[in-house]
């Protein structure tokens, strides 16, 4: 690695290695692909099955009205949230190593906000009746009520999708026109049809810094908002368990803290596999590992503070739900959690781990799963235990269930998958950017 | 043919027939169908129809009110007038509808041929068959080989029936009841001489004890008797009823109770001797003659406290404490009986009851003879014992059973089956295909309660009437008119002896004959009256009158066979470690009950399991032995075993272990076929040593555990409050001590401020709920009743296991603290939950779509089609008393002509809640409307309110400062649920006053 690193990479040499994945798909490609097409077909045949019968075939039922479909939406909100972080606020803070993952991070957000998506579909009773909650102009004199966590749902995700895509776009133009350059035939006008007449003039340019600047700054309070009304699904709800003001920035934190760590599961086999090591280097793991811990400390201190409130309050109801959330029914779970999120990421303190893309890869993945779990813990656990002991009750997914939920993984890695295969995994115009500026020096020397 | 009966035919049919009945050119059955409560004049489409009938589902012989709508019964009801039930109806009564439209009712007549195969046959082919085989038996000079079984019917039938086998030549009619009241008539018969089960003043008493006498759930007559403890036992002026139950299993009746004297099983005798004898030696009752007192103090000698505490494991000084408060109290009444308590010296237990209500002077004050409740005997196991020995010695040619399942209910020791099966020829008139008709060559089957004419007189003075409320759904026939078929059709003497050409104007000719005086010149008018009020009756049998109370009373002396009277201690058949205390559950009664979807479903209100059998472990048996909730333990007896999951529950004496009855069926329709187990199988040939009565109580049983589990279903996530202010309680202290007692929340309008939002205003009506926690007995009828009314499908046990019931209103129960052995008041408490309509509801704001919303008279509507099914609602909902529809239910044919027309039939997809019935309030506002004024406080009943037995749940328009609702609400000790949620509901719970 040191070798490649100390001889001088050639622009044309960047265009080729970032563009190579899209040349040749592999048999193990294939294979993926078809893998993660197939469990999402499983995926949408149980969510089939499941509008023919009714949503009895999920495993939810009073008093836990939600499960893990709601679970996975906020996961998957959440895995969409390091994108947006990445690409705009680290943009706006001239972060150098941001340009290496920025690219996938952004992908990433999309997909997983097109997965997240499907689940408030998924989880109504009457998913044909979806566009109710849509407010528009209609002959049925309906309108839907504002005052509703769910429309706000409508609004949060809808908008962040849309300026996410845009600014994931707009991005990618002077990539495309790259590829363009460098292909053929009915491709070449494909690719050229998106890349608006890139022609990489100084005006061009000059235009195009400032748009892409003005949706950073755009995309900026997004990472915020959008959690936070997804959080407020929660604590706007009166159910011990949910309704807490911390929710907001604690489930900001915790979407980004699951982010970075997707993004980790996503781009070290990526690296990998496409020998981007160049572009991708161990400076950059560190830089996310950085974050990785520091997230991880925030969720902790939410965890405490959720803990202490509780029994602060002096409500025994909110201190009886805690208590069951730690040693009740479900305190496996609870447990794996806390040491998913709040005792392993301690290990990132140490330089060597952050290096060490092996432990940080598997890390990932616990984090993945812990803040599934931190999910599943806050949502139908908490539901379960509520306000009335009689009606108390246990919830266990259902086969249906799982297989929406693996679906929905099988759709993510789906579309991920293309867009390793159609479009640019990194920036290349902001590769050769770094390559050639000041922060450069300071890249490589960081890197070597 | 009638697979091809369809609704829509159906009503065409029914339709039909009420056109020609209200023309007036139709057939003779039809011409009086016309009685109503309301006096519609025929069919009005989307307008209902109310007939006056009794319900039949068990002796008791409550009044109801049948709501018909285009036709067909949608709805049964309390009949407020009827003296019995006044308004009230339980459980079973609610699901009277489903037998009705059960969909596994015979429907039309069949015979088994030889090889055991059903053949469907017409009801021509079916007489002509019963005639041949009568004629035959006739001719062979075997009139008197004709025996006809029946349960408990009312006058009318019963004569027809005694005619009829008169006329065959017979007089072998043996009425049989599962659960026998002969060892009170007995008793008494042995006690004063005179044979009658006497009326109790439940309501009038102050100080009650209950040997076993289960009256809030299924001794004689639960709902009259509940809605009389609801106000003996109610606060008022400072005083409170107490209430001493005395059995070794907690029942339901019990955990109502001031104090549990958790007995040794069989040993209630003693320790009413015991207090007898406390009482006569310690001159605490009335004034004895010297003769009695002397024979009394010599008969009473052996049961001096101590010896009586060693015999039933009571403390001794708990037996002095209620010898001294029962002589003590000014209207003290001693009850005794049910199932659980009739062991092998059941007659026994009566007398030494007997005696402790004579020696305090409560014959003629509490207990009164002069109004018996009834008279006629049941058979007892004599009669049975001797119909199977007559069985066995083939000298029974011809068996007809009618509303009897002895083959189901007798215990299997006794051999019914077998010697049924030795019989030529048995033919069932019953309803359904029960085990008893399993084993009979022939069916005909009888229609149900709520289709055909009769009577009953369920106490003296009332006279009951029963009306069809709509034409047969199946293919059925009265019996009493096949019994008058078959007469006519056997000609010669036999068919001039009935001229009448069906029951009911044989019912009708009876009643002019009895009542034909009294009804004056005008018979036609009298007999609609009496149709349309449900019967005929004294204007006020339970209120006493003075003069006849001291007439009765005085009179009645005891006799010298009562003096002389051997108190033999009851036998326990086996080697056992437990005894076996059976009783019967207050949804399925004699088993009666099981084929009824909703008494499955709706959850047993003291252990809450559905759909099954169980077997009650006290806890320190089940830790010694290791025993865990769902364990399927085996109870061996000398007469046979059984596997049963184990329930752990502190109800239960330790050394004792209880099984309802009335599950276990192996023929009795989809719902109850296979279901459970019925422990009468346990049971050996014993019975009541006076009457011959089978003792349920006669067994000890050995448990092993078979090391499998089968799971019980259980509605209750947790068995405790834990203080959360939603089933309260208040101290008797605290009330009589004059103390303010704890104020529980504000008043809400001091709430008002903290709201974002500006308050609702509800310009003329603003519906709300008081309800009594100390009236509430949790039988459950309620739940029934909103079932029936709401169209709340039935899911089935493995659903309600995943917490899918869809009931609208459900009966919480809590197990705070139960004792055995501990004067402590068991502390069981029932509270009904469902929607509280709050007026800041947590539900309302969270709707995306504006599916629930407020409305202008106070209630949280729930529109179902605009909800999209986020169930946001439900989960923000503190009380959880919303429901979602998972699935699409069905309503098997014909249980789909049950639903009510007013009310919607829920998608999948939807979230559902309690309505307040909102299509009654509906109902009540046009008709104030028409009137131009406003709804009448009372006017407005919803279904749980109208059916609870003890009027614990009171609705009506909280704007109005004079309705009883509103007062209720204003009371002092009044609380909402939850209180601290401010989510101000409309409904006032007041805590259940309890004596601690």
């Amino acid at each position: 690695m040191s070798a490649t690193n100390q001889q001088p990479v050639s622009f044309t040499q960047i265009t080729d290695d970032i563009l190579a994945p899209m040349w040749k798909p592999s048999r193990g490609y294939l294979l993926l692909l078809f893998a993660a097409f197939s469990l999402a077909v499983v995926g949408g045949l149980c969510w089939l099955h499941q509008i023919n019968t009714g949503m009895g075939v999920a495993g939810i039922a009073r008093p836990a009205g939600w499960g893990i479909y709601i679970s996975t939406f906020v996961f998957w909100v959440g895995i969409a949230h390091s994108g947006t972080l990445i690409s705009a606020i680290l943009y706006l803070f001239h972060v150098p190593w941001r340009a290496a993952i920025s690219r996938t991070a952004e992908a990433m957000t999309i997909f997983a906000v097109m997965t997240a998506g499907l689940f408030p579909l998924i989880h109504i009773g009457r998913p044909w009746l979806f566009y109710w909650l849509i407010p528009y102009p209609n002959q049925r004199h309906l309108w839907v009520n504002f005052r509703s966590p769910l429309i706000w749902d409508v609004f949060a995700i809808g908008t962040y999708f849309t300026i996410s895509l845009i600014f994931w776009y707009v991005g990618m133009i002077p990539d495309l026109a790259a590829i363009r350059d460098r292909s053929t035939g009915r491709k070449r006008s494909i690719y050229g049809l998106f890349a608006l007449g890139w022609r990489g003039s100084g005006n061009q340019w000059r235009h195009y810094k400032a748009a892409y600047l003005f949706f950073a700054a755009l995309a900026t309070p997004l990472v915020i908002s959008v959690h936070s009304v997804v959080s407020w699904d929660f604590a706007v709800g009166i159910v011990p368990g949910w309704h807490s003001t911390i929710f907001a920035p604690y489930f900001v934190a915790g979407a980004i803290f699951s982010g970075l760590a997707m993004v980790c599961t996503l781009i070290i086999p990526l690296r990998r596999a496409f020998h981007l090591e160049k572009y991708i280097t161990l400076n950059h793991f560190n830089q996310l590992s950085k974050l990785i811990l520091f997230m991880s400390l925030i969720v902790s201190y939410a965890y405490v503070m959720e803990f202490f409130i509780a029994w602060y309050t002096g409500n025994p109801i909110e201190r009886d739900s805690y208590y069951y959330r730690a040693f009740g029914d479900y305190q496996t779970l609870f447990w794996i959690m806390t040491v998913c999120n709040c005792f392993v990421p301690l290990v990132l303190f140490f330089r060597k781990m952050r290096h060490n893309l092996k432990v940080l890869f598997a890390l990932s993945l616990l984090i993945n799963v812990g803040m599934y779990l931190e999910r599943f813990i806050i949502i139908p656990v908490s539901l379960t235990h509520g306000f009335i002991p009689n009606v108390w009750g246990l919830y266990t997914p259902s086969i249906y269930e799982i297989g929406i939920l693996a679906g929905s993984f099988g759709f993510f890695f789906f579309l991920f998958l293309l867009f390793i295969k159609f479009l640019p995994v990194l920036p290349i115009f902001e590769i050769k950017e770094v390559f050639q500026s000041q922060p450069a020096k300071q890249f490589r020397e960081a890197t070597s | 043919m009638t697979d091809s009966l369809r609704r829509r035919d159906f009503l065409k049919l029914v339709g039909l027939a009420g056109v020609a009945g209200t023309v007036g050119c139709g057939e003779q059955p039809v011409r009086s169908l016309i009685p109503q409560m309301v006096p519609y004049e025929d069919i009005h489409p989307g307008v209902a129809a109310w007939y006056a009938t009794t319900c039949r589902e068990c002796p008791a012989g409550c009044g109801m009110t049948v709501r018909t709508r285009e036709g067909r019964a949608t709805k049964v009801e309390g009949n407020p007038q009827h003296p019995i039930s006044r308004g009230g109806l339980c459980v079973r009564g609610q699901a009277s509808l489903q037998g009705l439209y059960n969909p596994d009712r015979i429907q039309q007549p069949f015979r088994r041929d030889t090889g055991g195969a059903i053949q469907n046959i017409s009801w021509e082919e079916a007489e002509e068959q019963l005639r041949e085989r009568i004629g035959a038996l006739q001719e062979a000079g075997e009139g008197d080989k004709i025996v006809f079984l029946t349960g408990r019917n009312g006058e009318s039938f019963n004569q027809l029936a005694d005619r009829w086998l008169g006329a065959l030549g017979s007089d072998r009619h043996i009425v049989y009841e599962a659960f026998s009241q002969a060892p009170i008539l007995e008793a008494n018969e042995i006690t004063f001489g005179t044979r009658a089960v006497p009326s109790y003043g439940i309501a009038e008493a102050d100080y009650i004890v209950s040997f076993g006498a289960d009256f809030l759930e299924t001794w004689l007559s639960p709902v009259g008797f509940s809605r009389d403890f609801a106000q003996m036992h109610a606060y008022r002026d400072g005083r409170m009823g107490k209430l001493v139950q005395v059995e070794p299993r907690l029942s339901l009746t019990g955990a109502n109770a001031d104090e549990w004297v958790s007995i040794k099983p069989g040993t209630e005798m003693f320790l009413a001797l015991g207090m007898a004898h406390r009482i006569v030696t310690g001159k605490l009752g009335v004034t004895l003659s010297s003769g009695e007192a002397q024979g009394l103090e010599n008969l009473l000698a052996p049961y001096a406290p101590d010896s009586v505490a060693a015999l039933t494991e009571v403390p001794g000084e708990t037996i002095e404490r209620m010898a001294r408060e029962f002589a003590g109290a000014s209207a003290g009444l001693a009850l005794g009986g049910g199932v659980a308590a009739t062991g092998e010296n059941a007659t026994a237990t009566q007398v030494a009851i007997n005696l402790l209500n004579y020696v305090t002077g409560r014959i003629g004050q509490t207990i009164r003879f002069d109004r018996p409740r009834y008279t006629e005997e049941s058979a007892g196991l004599g009669s049975l014992a001797e119909l199977v020995e007559s069985m066995n010695q083939g000298n029974v040619k011809l068996l007809l059973v009618h509303q009897a399942n002895p083959v189901y209910n007798l215990p299997p020791a006794l051999g019914f089956a077998d010697a049924l099966q030795k019989v030529p020829f048995v033919v069932s008139f019953s309803s359904f295909a029960d085990e008893t008709t399993g084993l009979a060559h022939m069916a005909m089957p009888d229609l149900t309660p709520l289709e055909q004419w009769g009577d009953f007189r369920p106490a003296a003075g009332v006279h009951s009437l029963m009306q069809p409320t709509m034409n047969p759904v199946f293919d059925g026939r009265a019996t009493g008119d096949v019994l008058l078929q078959v007469a006519k059709q056997l000609g010669g003497a036999v068919a001039e002896a009935f001229p009448w050409e069906n029951f009911q104007e044989y019912l009708k000719e009876r009643w002019k004959e009895t009542y034909g005086e009294s009804a004056g010149e005008n018979f036609e008018q009298f007999w609609r009256d009496a149709l349309q009020r449900g019967g005929v009756w004294d204007s006020s049998p339970s209120s006493s009158s003075a003069e006849a109370a001291a007439g009765a009373g005085s009179r009645l002396r005891l006799t010298s066979q009562a003096l002389r009277f051997s108190f033999l201690p009851a036998g326990f058949a086996g080697q056992g470690e437990f005894f076996l205390h059976l009783y019967p559950s207050i949804h399925y009664y004699d088993g009666r009950g099981a084929n009824r979807p909703w008494l499955q479903e709706i959850p047993d209100p003291i252990t809450n399991i559905v759909w099954d059998s169980w077997v009650e472990v006290h806890p320190e048996t089940a830790g010694r032995m290791g025993i865990v909730e769902g364990d399927l333990l085996r109870l061996e007896s000398p007469a046979g075993s059984v596997e049963v999951p184990a329930y752990i529950y502190a109800g239960v004496r330790p050394d004792t272990v209880a099984i309802p009855l009335g599950q276990g069926h192996e023929s009795y329709g989809r719902y109850a076929t296979g279901l459970g187990v019925n422990p009468a199988v346990l049971l050996p040939a014993a019975s009541d040593s006076h009457t011959e009565t089978p003792a349920w109580s006669c067994t000890k049983v050995q448990i092993s555990k078979t090391g499998r589990r089968s799971e019980l279903v259980r509605t209750d996530g947790s068995v405790k409050e834990l203080g959360r202010g939603i089933s309260e309680i208040i101290p008797l202290s605290a009330l009589t001590a004059g103390s303010q007692g704890e104020q529980h929340g504000e008043p809400a309008e001091q709430h008002a401020a903290q709201s974002m939002y500006p308050p609702h205003e509800h310009t003329d009506y603003r519906w709300g709920m008081a309800i009594d926690l100390s009236a509430c007995t949790g039988c459950g009828a309620c739940v029934a009743a909103c079932y029936a009314e709401n169209n709340i499908p039935v899911v089935g046990k493995q659903q309600i296991a995943r917490g899918r019931h869809m009931a609208w209103i459900r009966i919480e129960r809590y197990i705070e603290n139960i004792a055995v052995n501990s004067s402590v008041a068991p502390d069981m408490r029932f509270s009904p939950m469902l929607c509280q309509q709050c007026d800041n509801a947590p539900c309302e704001p969270v709707c995306p779509v504006y599916a629930t919303m407020h409305s202008s008279e106070g209630l949280n509507l729930q529109v179902y089609n605009r909800c999209v099914g986020t169930r946001y609602c439900s989960n923000n909902c503190p009380y959880k008393v919303r429901v979602f529809n998972w699935f699409e239910y069905e309503f098997p044919e014909p249980l789909h002509l049950q639903l009510n027309p007013d009310v919607v039939v829920r998608d999948k997809g939807v979230m559902e809640k309690c309505t307040f019935c909102v299509q009654r309030i509906r109902e009540g506002k046009d008709h104030a409307k028409d009137e131009g004024r406003l709804v009448r406080d009372g006017e407005v009943t919803p279904a749980c309110a109208q059916s609870c037995p003890t009027q614990a749940i009171m609705f009506g328009n909280l704007l109005d400062p004079e309705s009883a609702v509103s007062r209720l609400s204003r009371r002092q000790h009044g609380y909402h649920a939850l209180e601290e949620l401010n989510t101000k509901p409309a409904i006032t719970y007041l805590p259940r006053v309890k004596r601690i």
